[in-house]
């Protein structure tokens, strides 16, 4: 008598009807030997799934969340500069009419000067690669520190862009400064370690 | 799982999707078990694994205002952990032939008295052997889904489930008839 294949016996396994699975359980009603062995890939699979969970040795998520941190900061970069674009646009607009009218808000320019810093700012980090980098525990945490306060900002810019009406631009300029001041310390504590390490 | 997440599981989804640190985190201590553990069964390596993990929560927080809530949220992140899993297999190219399986079980066959536990009988098996066993016998995947992220055909899928099986029913000492 010719027994169950393996791959008989998992389709036999299968919801739906697998070719030849009307034969094969013709053959299982009247074989005790290809019914034992049906059992047995019942029971190793239930073993399979009975298997303790692996568990990672070490937490993966700071570094996971570092790296989320900065594609944001990165995303948000590429943003500023189309916003950027997109403001120096409307001022060139605003400067036109206010040179036929009156004089220019400050406040447009100065908007679109602190985005031109901070996107030099994120430069200069790119071009650093902190990431790429082993930092000392105190500098890790500095940057740590800054690089969640960055992100706070990066959330509360985004929140604005999400309003309907358009944001008033002193408020987007206080968060753009904020921005740029955090940047700015971030690039200071990598490169002072950079230099005092003498790297 | 955390059974804390998942009782509040939308609220956090909300949060996670608003880039908020404690809600991503959430989620990753939420999952971070199951998914090492899919990823350790199919991959060779700790290492790798753990690396999986890391592209898994990466993914999950860029991606997590794409999640539609149609399925379950460990359904979700489920299938973009054994997505990368299967691209990580597939990146290291390691010598997953049967070649070194034949071998190994020439040599089994001559001591097959020599009994080996799961977890080993597992293990030896190749990764892309073990990836279906895993993602079919235990996660409850279709031949028709490892085929599709495996970018393979369901036949394919099936004759690897086949062929481990009677491997693992050698390997463990499974007396039979086949």
């Amino acid at each position: 008598m010719t027994h169950l294949s393996m791959e008989a016996l998992l389709g036999l396994r299968e919801p739906g009807l697998e070719p030849g699975a009307a034969t094969a359980r013709e053959h299982l009603n009247q074989c005790p030997l290809c019914q034992a062995e049906l059992d047995r890939l019942h029971q190793r699979v239930a073993r399979l799934k009975a298997l303790p969970p692996l568990r990672p040795g070490r937490d993966r998520w700071p570094e996971t969340a570092a790296r989320y941190k900065a594609e944001r900061r990165r995303r948000r970069s590429r943003m500023a500069v189309l916003t950027g674009l997109a403001t120096a646009a409307s001022l060139a607009v605003v400067v036109g009419i206010g040179r036929m009218t009156q004089p220019a808000s400050p406040t447009g320019e100065e908007l679109h000067q602190t985005m031109e810093r901070s996107q030099a700012l994120e430069n200069a980090l790119s071009a650093y690669n902190p990431e790429g980098r082993v930092l000392d525990g105190r500098t890790a945490r500095m940057a740590q520190e800054l690089e969640d306060r960055i992100a706070r900002v990066d959330r509360e810019l985004e929140a604005t862009e999400l309003l309907p009406q358009e944001p008033p631009q002193d408020q987007l300029l206080q968060l753009w400064r904020e921005r740029v001041g955090l940047l700015d310390a971030l690039v200071d504590v990598h490169v002072t370690r950079a230099s005092n390490a003498g790297l | 799982m955390d059974s804390s997440l998942l009782a509040n599981a939308q609220t956090v989804v909300a949060r996670a999707r608003t880039g908020d640190p404690e809600a991503l985190a959430s989620l990753y201590r939420a999952f971070e078990v199951p998914v090492y553990n899919l990823a350790r069964r199919i991959c060779r390596t700790a290492e790798d694994a753990e690396d999986v993990l890391q592209e898994t929560f990466f993914e999950v927080c860029r991606s997590i205002g794409r999640y539609r809530e149609e399925g379950s949220l460990w359904g979700w992140v489920r299938t973009i952990a054994a997505s990368k899993a299967l691209m990580r297999i597939r990146r290291n190219k390691y010598r997953d032939t049967d070649e070194l399986h034949d071998e190994f079980v020439g040599q089994r066959q001559e001591d097959t008295h020599l009994r080996m536990d799961l977890e080993a009988a597992l293990e030896r098996l190749s990764e892309t052997s073990r990836a279906v066993v895993w993602l079919h016998d235990v996660e409850g995947y279709t031949h028709e889904e490892i085929a599709s992220m495996m970018g393979k055909t369901p036949s394919f899928s099936k004759s690897q489930l086949a062929r481990a099986h009677a491997r693992l029913r050698v390997w463990l000492g499974e007396e039979g008839t086949l």
